[in-house]
């Protein structure tokens, strides 16, 4: 099986693996030294094909690229929680999103659904059904994916989906709630159809969302849209993720 | 050509110290924003150019430039040097999310609702083309041509098209055990051309 999963090294260094590949691919470098050492070499061997591509960016996007990072609050280092041994296996992307959305979610579903149920009655049915142990099903169902996204306004949202429930989890985190007449809208996309997987209420900025039958969707899409809420996006992606 | 007064005053791809790029990323972690000023003169043109190679959209792809860009400002204090060179970080940060949205573009779930995306119309390939012929370019491809042909095609075909490995399987039509191979090996070997120069 190890040696299976690591015969995947140079196609994880190209970028080249589908999500389910790479976290196992993750999961194999904690275990293993030698992996994670080939694995920094190859990156940097396939980040050298990036010489070739030069190619002058237009002036604008340096003025817009200072423009947005001077307002843009920057994250500190990964906390070592790890136990010890054990503080270098840190996660890449993907599986930090997991450990932080199982974590995170752990303390405070039943929070943000409460929330959720008492700011939007468009959400009541779903949130009824979404219980705190229906959605830890699903963040701890063994093909559970995990994809991550920033926000264009600041901040992430991480949807987990698992096809053996049928069933997966949205959970919004904005850097701060949009103006006071607005709300963040989350969209599951069918094809080209998007159908609106519920909004979050005038002021708040995080949410967790089960949505049932999640995984027949191909992207999650987030808006930010008059209050309170859309039948259709009329507004550009605040993020996207794509599920297929 | 007159599009070269326009250009900031970037270095091209000359060997830097990987010490270089370090310092600055680890004084853009403290939020030094004129350490980033001078990273992002280091790295943004190859930022651009890889995600443009990548998702062909001129306008697209100063989109997600934007965003790799700042999401290097907003991170830099995560870059893990025993996972790579901090070159290396940048590049891995900015082709992942290249071939992710290439990925969502395939499922073409997003174009109906992706109107709002100002296009581009300036000569990038009139200005690129002034600056490619550089040293590491020349190197990179050398090395890329003293790969065997299938290795050349799995490590392109994956790198600069966002194709994962088995559809580089089937649009080579090989088994998918030999793509693994050879993208490994194929890594291997242009690692190991890069570090000798040979093609200096």
């Amino acid at each position: 099986m190890s040696a299976d999963v690591h015969s995947l090294i140079g196609a994880y260094a190209l970028d080249a693996l589908d999500d389910i590949e790479r976290a196992a691919f993750d999961r194999h470098m904690r275990e293993c030294e030698a992996c994670r050492l080939e694995a920094a070499e190859l990156r940097d061997a396939a980040a050298r094909l990036a010489d070739p591509a030069w190619s002058a960016p237009p002036p604008r996007l340096r003025e817009n690229v200072l423009a947005e990072i001077s307002k843009t609050r920057q994250v500190g280092p990964v906390p070592v929680a790890a136990p010890p041994g054990r503080a270098r296996a840190r996660s890449l992307r993907l599986v930090g999103a997991a450990a932080v959305i199982l974590a995170v979610a752990a303390a405070t579903t039943a929070v943000f659904v409460q929330e959720q149920r008492v700011r939007d009655a468009e959400a009541v049915a779903e949130a009824a059904r979404a219980s705190e142990a229906r959605v830890r099903s699903v963040l701890s169902a063994p093909d559970v994916q995990v994809r991550e996204q920033s926000l264009t306004s600041g901040g992430r949202v991480t949807v987990a989906s698992s096809r053996l429930q049928n069933a997966g989890v949205i959970m919004l985190a904005a850097d701060s709630p949009p103006a006071s007449d607005r709300v963040y809208q989350l969209w599951t996309i069918r094809g080209t159809t998007p159908s609106s997987a519920g909004a979050l209420g005038v002021g708040q900025s995080a949410s967790v969302q089960l949505v049932e039958g999640l995984p027949g969707a191909s992207a999650v899409g987030v808006t930010v849209e008059q209050a309170p809420a859309a039948q259709v996006p009329t507004t550009p992606l605040d993020a996207l993720v794509e599920l297929a | 050509m007159a599009e070269r007064a326009h250009l900031t005053p970037v270095p091209g791809p000359e060997p830097e110290p990987a010490t270089d790029a370090g310092t600055l990323l680890t004084a853009v972690a403290r939020g030094d924003e004129k350490a980033f000023a001078k990273l992002y003169d280091l790295v943004a043109p190859r930022v651009y150019g890889l995600i443009r190679r990548v998702l062909r959209d001129p306008a697209q792809a100063e989109e997600v430039a934007q965003e790799v860009l700042v999401e290097v400002w907003r991170t830099a204090a995560r870059f893990d040097p025993s996972r790579g060179s901090p070159t290396a970080w940048v590049f891995t940060i900015a082709h992942r999310r290249a071939v992710d949205r290439v990925r969502a573009e395939q499922a073409s779930a997003d174009r109906t609702m992706r109107a709002g995306v100002a296009s581009v119309d300036l000569p990038y390939d009139a200005v690129a083309d002034e600056v490619a012929v550089r040293l590491e370019r020349q190197q990179v491809r050398h090395c890329l041509d003293d790969l065997t042909g299938l290795q050349r095609q799995a490590v392109t075909l994956a790198y600069y098209q966002g194709h994962t490995y088995p559809q580089v399987s089937e649009l080579l039509n090989v088994p998918l055990a030999t793509v693994k191979t050879r993208m490994r090996d194929g890594l291997i070997r242009l690692r190991d051309c890069m570090a000798t120069g040979a093609a200096a």
